[in-house]
């Protein structure tokens, strides 16, 4: 599916707290401009609520909350990268997600081992691209080792 | 018988001897008499002489007072000094009215001589009683001398022939005798008169010593009253000198307040004009901030536009950045769809590769258009906050314009201010320079008024030298006047001695002319019995009837002689009556000497009424009237005072003189008599053979 050729791959790029972040485009459902979230009682801290997206509920989680970064307020830039993964679907808050590029494997390194115990298993490596450095996200562990998502996944 | 004569005459010739030595003395002492009453006279038209300068010189010094009072009216000296001299004056007419009291005293002794003189002519009444008695007895011998002559009348027959020689020597004899009686009555009666004359003249004498010793206390009274008044005149003089300094002292300062009132009116000019200056400038000044006012007005009309302009620009540039936001909206929508398309262009494969080319130029155009929109946003939030800026500047400048102006118009109203105390500084330096004109004139005034009384205090100065120089005259001339009464009080005295003397030798004189007369009638006597004998002869010789005859001629010629003597007694009776008109005379005199003194006492009183009026009348100006005012007042007074006084004593004089000229011709009927008597005697001596 995603395989555009045997040496690259194609990702979503998001910016979130100065760092670009790499997702997949294959687990990428669709992208969209936050506009209502409504919240939801006894959620985990980094689940900002719920959205009504293409017919469907899904959870909205807040990737800088994730992460451990401070949260900005949304704005205009701000959009909702709604992942699918398995039989769950879940929306990451991002600062902002506007490019669409493709990669090629051997630009792509494994996260340094060093790092590795610090930033779980979300990394899936980094990527150069030109002068960029591009974080390569491990979407599924991320939302498996999500607190509480299991159930909001599971819903679907 | 001519025992009997030489008898009869011996005793005649002894007693006329004394006669003629009393009447040698007599004319002496009437000569004496004349000579002083001519020093007396001489003396009293000296002093009337030195009256005459006295009154002179006091009228001389009445003018000058006069004319010192005119002048001096402005300078007032010492009315205080007219109040004690007005005092002294009072104490001096009390002593005038005590000198009154003892001139009444001594009208008082006249009139006492007078009722001496009266007692006197009683006396002579007396003798002229006994002188009738001896008629009367006369008359008893007369008839007994008939009777006698009726028993001689027998034998006067034989003695015919001597008796017609003896009688013709014995007529003659008896013609003599006759006459000698007749000369002795004569004589008797010029005694008496001469006697009534002396007593009147020694009256005369004494009133004259009187009022020459009243006089004498006058002259020195308004010798002292002159004194006072000189030294009063020195007083002045002093006093004027000093006005006269005060007065240069003030002309001096008079000069000195000119000139500073000049440098005062000089300073003021200029004051004047650097403040018509000053409002010129302060005048341009409001203008310049009414411009300044309407400049900053404009300025805030223009500030307030061009906020307007700017915050409309704001508001356009709002809304382009709406529209920039809109068109960023979309940009980001179309990065989103073609995000969303490359996804599905992905999931498609290879038949999506196309679509994913387009996706990608359409996301690059989307990029651009929204950078471009963020170069706009970035322009348009640039240019909110210059206008932002310029509004900010703009309210400032509007505040700062209206703050401007508000200063402005502040300053336009200090100016207004100032304007308004400029004006009030050119009234009043107007006011000044009209004051400071006015002081000028003022001043002027004041020095021309200082100088006036400094040239009428110099005339007061050399008025009152003069009369300082008449009044040492008005003095010398009362020292002269005093010294003058003194020698004619004296001459007074001696006459009153001369008098004195002259009345006792008068007395003498008719004691030895009573002798005389007793001598005469005894040889009258003697002639009777020697006619008696004649009788007797002739009527021894001429028949009864013509010895009858005879004796009846001889009794008729008797009683002729008794006629004679009659009328004798009646010149004598005559004489009294003389005596007693003198005697009332007298009295008159002594009446008026009694009113002139009652006058000279209402006289005194009125001055002293007068001196009191005058005293409060000082008073009463005291406070007014500067001192030497008062002390010409002082010195007009005195000099009436000293003329009344002067005019009295004239009169006095006067009267002295008269009185002198009474006892001038009293002594030259004297003299006269005494010529008389002396012319009588060799008469007596020529027949006397």
């Amino acid at each position: 599916m995603g395989e555009v050729g045997a040496t690259t791959q194609t990702y979503i790029l998001c910016e979130l707290a100065g760092a670009t972040y790499g997702i997949p485009s294959i687990m990428v459902q669709h992208i969209e401009m936050v506009e209502r979230i409504t919240p939801l009682p006894n959620a985990p801290p980094a689940v900002e609520g719920v959205v009504f997206s293409r017919g469907q509920v899904i959870p909205a989680l807040n990737l800088r909350r994730r992460f451990g970064f401070e949260p900005i307020a949304h704005n205009l830039r701000t959009r909702l990268v709604v992942i699918r993964s398995g039989a769950r679907t879940v929306g990451l808050l991002v600062d902002t997600a506007r490019e669409f590029v493709a990669i090629p494997y051997d630009a792509i390194q494994p996260p340094p081992q060093s790092i590795n115990q610090l930033s779980g298993d979300y990394l899936a490596g980094i990527a150069t691209l030109g002068n960029r450095l591009i974080l390569i996200l491990r979407v599924d562990d991320l939302l498996i080792t999500s607190d509480g998502l299991a159930t909001a996944g599971a819903a679907d | 018988m001519s025992f009997f004569l030489r008898n009869g005459r011996n005793k005649s010739d002894g007693a006329i001897e004394r006669m003629r030595e009393q009447a040698y003395q007599l004319t002496n002492e009437t000569q004496l008499i004349i000579k002083q009453t001519s020093q007396l006279v001489a003396g009293a038209e000296a002093q009337s002489r030195s009256l005459d300068e006295a009154l002179s010189g006091a009228n001389q010094l009445t003018s000058s007072l006069q004319e010192t009072s005119t002048q001096a009216d402005s300078i007032a000296v010492s009315v205080e000094q007219l109040g004690s001299s007005t005092n002294e004056m009072a104490v001096s007419i009390e002593q005038v009215t005590a000198n009154i009291v003892s001139l009444s005293v001594s009208v008082a002794q006249t009139a006492a001589s007078s009722e001496q003189t009266a007692a006197s002519i009683q006396h002579v009444a007396s003798s002229a009683n006994e002188i009738a008695n001896s008629t009367t007895q006369m008359t008893v011998a007369i008839t007994e001398m008939s009777a006698s002559i009726k028993t001689v009348s027998v034998d006067t027959e034989a003695l015919t022939g001597a008796v017609n020689q003896t009688a013709a020597a014995i007529e003659e004899m008896n013609r003599s005798i006759g006459s000698v009686a007749a000369n002795a009555k004569g004589l008797t009666g010029a005694a008496e008169q001469t006697a009534s004359s002396i007593n009147e003249m020694g009256a005369s004498i004494e009133e004259v010593t009187a009022v020459t010793e009243n006089l004498s206390g006058l002259v020195e009274q308004i010798g002292a009253s002159i004194e006072q008044t000189a030294q009063s005149i020195q007083g002045v003089a002093s006093n004027t000198a000093q006005i006269t300094e005060a007065a240069t002292n003030a002309a001096t300062s008079a000069t000195q307040l000119d000139r500073s009132i000049h440098s005062v009116a000089a300073l003021t000019k200029q004051a004047d004009e650097i403040t018509r200056r000053t409002a010129r400038d302060a005048e341009e000044g409001g203008a310049t901030v009414q411009r300044s006012i309407q400049g900053f007005g404009r300025v805030r009309d223009s500030m307030a536009q061009s906020t307007g302009v700017i915050r409309e620009m704001g508001k356009r540039a709002n809304e382009i950045g709406s529209i920039v936001d809109t068109i960023n909206v979309i940009a980001e929508r179309t990065n989103l769809l073609s995000l969303n398309a490359s996804i599905e262009a992905a999931r498609a494969g290879d038949a999506g590769r196309g679509f994913a080319v387009i996706a990608e130029e359409i996301r690059n155009l989307a990029d651009r258009s929204a950078r471009a929109t963020s170069d706009i946003a970035a322009i348009i939030k640039g240019l909110q906050e210059a206008v932002q800026d310029a509004v900010t500047a703009s309210n400032d400048g509007l505040r700062v314009a209206e703050e401007g102006s508000r200063l402005a118009e502040d300053g336009a109203a200090g100016l207004k201010k100032i304007l308004v105390g400029i004006e009030e500084s050119t009234r009043l330096v107007s006011q000044i320079a009209r004051a400071t004109d006015e002081q000028m004139s003022a001043g002027q005034t004041v020095a021309a008024a200082i100088n006036t009384t400094a040239t009428q205090a110099k005339h007061v100065s050399v008025a009152t030298a003069e009369q300082s120089k008449v009044v040492q005259t008005v003095v010398q001339s009362s020292l002269q006047m005093r010294k003058i009464t003194q020698q004619v009080a004296q001459a007074m005295n001696e006459q009153s001695r001369a008098a004195r003397t002259i009345i006792k030798s008068a007395q003498n004189t008719t004691l030895l002319a009573g002798q005389v007369h007793k001598a005469a009638e005894e040889q009258a006597n003697g002639m009777g019995q020697i006619a008696q004998a004649v009788s007797s002869m002739r009527q021894g010789s001429v028949t009864t009837a013509r010895a009858l005859a005879e004796q009846v001629t001889a009794s008729s010629q008797v009683a002729q002689e008794a006629d004679r003597l009659t009328y004798t007694i009646a010149g004598i009776s005559k004489a009294i009556g003389e005596q007693a008109r003198a005697l009332v005379d007298i009295s008159s005199a002594v009446d008026n000497m009694r009113r002139q003194s009652d006058q000279s006492a209402k006289a005194m009183n009125e001055q002293t009424r007068a001196v009191n009026e005058i005293s409060s009348a000082t008073q009463n100006a005291a406070a007014q009237i500067k001192l030497i005012t008062r002390a010409n007042r002082e010195h007009t007074s005195a000099a009436t005072h000293v003329l009344t006084a002067l005019g009295t004593i004239r009169q006095i004089s006067d009267e002295g003189i008269q009185a002198a000229q009474q006892i001038q011709q009293a002594g030259s009927r004297l003299a006269g008599h005494a010529s008389a008597l002396t012319t009588i005697n060799p008469g007596r001596n020529g027949t006397g053979v």
